[in-house]
């Protein structure tokens, strides 16, 4: 007995050696948007813990924020991000289209057209609301100040222009000219074009301007608990479009770095129980039916439309409304 | 008086008001002004965001933003991150030369070719002239911070040629390699650049001996944090003191050069940090490899079957093979060297030998194919040396690179420029048997056994130089350079009185030193 005991104690201490002279440090770039700082520092760690389980290899992620649009920009102009986890489907789109770095089926690779979460527009309103907002309408009064960063280079910010588009279509019974004059009124009453989410956090919060942020619901929960805690809160509209940020593999960077399997599991990961409890505790809406129905209370229930039902996709979208000419250049020149 | 108390009472019961006061009573008033400071609060938090947001771009621009330099260092523009760059520089030298005394290149021509014969000397003068001596715009530059390039052509003497046209590879500072057309990595004056050299001709060490520009590649870099310089490299090989053309070569065999020069108190404070030191070498063997088919010799006389001529302070020729001479063999050339500055005072000593084999060829170069004559072959060894002393009389500080004035010359503001004294003494010593035959007698030149490889009636044996000089740098890119050079020879010219078309003969007794030159040189340059 005690010679089995100590041939299986030699042998798991000759496989824990070899794995140990196998392993290696791995680093990793994720590029991504605006508010995604704190959730991807938390998932990070649990991810290499994984990983380093799995494989032995140790796993270094480094991680770029900014502007969704600007940051796709970045890595076609060459940020060699071995993933990309971005705000929307029509930037990472643009690594395939313009770099060529990923296939263009991209989205079929992971569940739920690969956004392992989703997240929606709320305001964000000073301490007691002084200006009364509850909904879209009273945004666009004059004397509102409204706090929303640029679309051309943020994700964040086109969620904001097509969410307040949606209701206000809906409430103009879908006249579309109608609805461009109320998007307009709105972004008269914005004093400032930051170029991303966290900056507008920044303006609205630290800054003390604008009455009112448009701001992705995981953002107005952090900046209510801890950015600008006791200074503002939360409003919920009673319209608000679904937001679905999609991750990807950048294939070529990832390939040329030798990174493509641990890419690809950090990514996969992300579906994890594990994962999706981290994507809830930082205010983003699990798509696991366990997360979700653990964290379901803590998000309000609100009429969400989607962009592909009411407008058309992300490739119309974009070329309807942000294109340069398009029609957030018309209202803004105005 | 009324009591302070009573005052108060009626004070705040609103008995006593202030006129100027009065509004902070009233709550709708009060409602407005607050409403417009926070208007106005909101206006200026609105603009000091939009200054730091116009802040953040402009630093974020400024990472993008291509960088264009106009200095007196040159002209460039380059990346942001500085890892791409052109640059544009450029050297313009007009010079004028006043001959005293001395004599052309005579070598048995007749009045026709030579130039006006003095009858009191019987020597053809040496003719005074002004001329451009370098034209040489420059485009040098790096691509992905890890190559560079430089091209320069020349259009100064008349002529259009190609100076330097290499790539270069920076890999580390330890290792670079260089690949094209470029100054051989030998001498310590011909690696000074042509705008610093304190003098307006470079010594016989460098223009008679070591080479100039070859065409191959070099792998240097500096080791011992920066304290030692080294180099290595392969090249065609060219004649001393020769300038390759762009793609010919005289054999087929490669000439290898090396050099170490180390400055080992670079990083002290103190006398002998100016201090540096080293040796540079040369060394190729064609035997079996030459190309004797000289078809076409015309363009490259200073350099005619692959050996030298050798020219004076003056830029006149003294010393000529004769035609029928051809290298052939080994070469090898070996010069230590060295320099030392110490504020505004410097000194360059360097020192050069050729041990060169030559033979003699059966008929004179021309159209024909021809054959080495056996029996002919032998090694010669020339030498040179100089010592090369420079003070500033302004106080800069003196350096193996160029001047920059304390006070540039400017008449409004009073300043003078840089004022720098300089004195040297060269020489050049050519091997005895170079004019004499096989037999070890005196010959003239020719094709024949009996035949020497020069004739000591058209060529010196030896120069000797001694310059003093001011150079006046108005600034860091103009100067004005103003030279005296005496030179006197051993051998070189015929004995008066006889026919130019005597030869030398066994005993050397046709023979007479070559009238000594005495020159004025003057140069003005501007280099950016």
């Amino acid at each position: 007995m005690k010679k089995t005991l100590l041939t299986l104690a030699l042998f798991a201490a000759a496989q824990l050696a070899s794995q140990q002279a196998l392993a290696k440090e791995v680093t990793l770039l994720n590029v991504s948007y605006d508010p995604t700082r704190e959730l991807y520092v938390d998932y990070n760690a649990v991810f290499s813990k994984y990983w380093q389980g799995k494989t032995g290899d140790t796993v270094k992620v480094s991680q770029s924020h900014g502007g969704s649009g600007k940051q796709a920009r970045a890595v076609i102009d060459g940020l060699q991000a071995d993933v990309a986890t971005l705000a929307l489907a029509y930037d990472v789109d643009q690594l395939s289209e313009k770099g060529k770095l990923i296939p263009k089926d991209w989205q079929k690779r992971l569940p739920n057209n690969s956004a392992p979460y989703t997240s929606t527009i709320v305001f964000l309103v000073r301490k007691g609301n002084p200006k009364h907002i509850k909904d879209w309408d009273d945004i666009v009064k004059p004397g509102v100040s409204v706090i929303t960063p640029n679309p051309k280079t943020s994700g964040g910010a086109r969620w904001n222009y097509l969410a307040a588009l949606a209701y206000a279509l809906k409430q103009n019974n879908g006249d579309e000219a109608k609805a461009k004059e109320f998007v307009g009124k709105l972004y008269k009453n914005v004093p400032v074009l930051d170029s991303g989410a966290r900056g507008a956090t920044t303006t609205f919060v630290e800054r003390g301007i604008g009455d009112v942020l448009l701001a992705w619901e995981n953002e107005a929960f952090l900046a209510q608990k801890e950015l600008g805690a006791g200074k503002v809160e939360i409003v919920v509209p009673s319209l608000s479009i679904l937001a679905e940020p999609p991750v990807t593999v950048v294939d070529k960077f990832a390939k040329k770095h030798n990174n493509e399997a641990v890419a690809k599991a950090y990514l996969d990961y992300l579906y994890s129980d594990e994962a999706q409890d981290i994507i809830g505790k930082n205010f983003y809406r699990p798509v696991s039916e366990t997360a979700a129905k653990k964290y379901e209370a803590q998000f309000p229930k609100l009429n969400l439309v989607k962009i592909d039902e009411t407008f058309g996709g992300w490739q119309k979208a974009q070329k309807t409304h942000f294109a340069d000419g398009g029609i957030f250049d018309q209202i803004y020149q105005k | 008086m009324m009591p302070k108390k009573i005052l108060f009472s009626l004070f705040l019961a609103g008995v006593i008001t202030y006129p100027e006061i009065s509004f902070a009573n009233d709550s709708p008033e009060l409602e407005e002004l607050r409403a417009l400071v926070q208007e106005l609060n909101q206006k200026v938090k609105v603009l000091e965001r939009k200054g730091e947001l116009a802040e953040e771009d402009s630093a974020k621009a400024k990472k993008e933003t291509p960088v264009v330099k106009a200095s007196s260092n040159g002209f460039s523009f380059s990346s942001a991150d500085g890892q791409n760059e052109i640059k544009f520089r450029g050297i313009v030298q007009a010079d004028h030369r006043n001959y005293f005394d001395g004599a052309n290149d005579v070598r048995g021509r007749t009045n026709n070719r030579a130039g006006s014969l003095n009858p009191a000397t019987g020597f053809h003068d040496a003719e005074d002239s002004s001329l451009l001596r370098r034209v040489r715009p420059t485009i040098e530059g790096k691509v992905a911070g890890k190559y560079g390039f430089r091209f320069t052509p020349d259009f100064g003497n008349g002529n259009a040629t190609v100076v330097d046209a290499y790539v270069e590879a920076y890999l580390a500072p330890e290792f670079n390699i260089r690949a094209g057309k470029f100054k051989s990595f030998v001498g310590l004056e011909r690696l000074q650049s042509a705008a610093d050299t304190k003098f307006i001709e470079r010594s016989y060490v460098t223009n008679a001996i070591l080479p100039n520009r070859d065409l191959g590649f070099s792998v240097y870099g500096d080791v011992l944090g920066k304290k030692l310089n080294y180099a290595v490299g392969i090249v065609n090989g060219v004649a001393d003191g020769g300038n390759i053309a762009t793609g010919t070569e005289f054999n087929g065999e490669r000439e290898y050069t090396a050099r170490l020069f180390t400055t080992p108190f670079l990083d002290q404070a103190n006398a002998l940090s100016g201090l540096g030191f080293g040796l540079g070498a040369t060394y190729t063997d064609f035997t079996g490899e030459r190309n004797l088919d000289f078809t076409n010799t015309s363009a490259a006389d200073a350099t005619r079957n692959g050996l030298p001529s050798y020219v004076t302070e003056g830029q006149n020729t003294f010393f000529r093979y004769g035609s029928a001479a051809v290298a052939d063999g080994k070469r090898f050339r070996i010069s230590p060297q060295a320099y030392y500055y110490f504020g505004p005072f410097g000194v360059l000593a360097e020192y050069a030998r050729v041990d060169q084999n030559v033979s003699l060829l059966t008929t004179a170069t021309g159209n024909d194919s021809t054959i080495v004559r056996a029996g002919t072959n032998k090694k010669l060894s020339h030498d040179a040396w100089e010592i090369a002393a420079s003070y500033l009389l302004t106080g800069e500080d003196a350096s193996f690179k160029g001047v920059k004035p304390n006070r540039d010359f400017d008449l409004d503001k009073g300043g003078w420029g840089a004022w720098e004294l300089v004195a040297r003494y060269s020489e050049i010593n050519l091997d005895s048997d170079t004019f004499k035959n096989q037999a070890g007698q005196y010959a003239a030149e020719g094709t024949a056994i009996t035949s020497a490889y020069a004739d000591l009636t058209k060529s010196a044996k030896s120069a000797k130089s001694w310059v003093a000089g001011v150079n006046w740098y108005l600034n860091q890119n103009a100067k004005i350079s103003l030279n005296y050079a005496h030179t006197s020879f051993d051998g070189g010219a015929l004995a008066k009185g006889l026919p130019q078309a005597t030869n030398n003969n066994a005993s050397g007794s046709n023979v007479r030193d070559r009238e000594d030159e005495n020159a004025l040189l003057a140069r003005f340059q501007v280099a950016f």
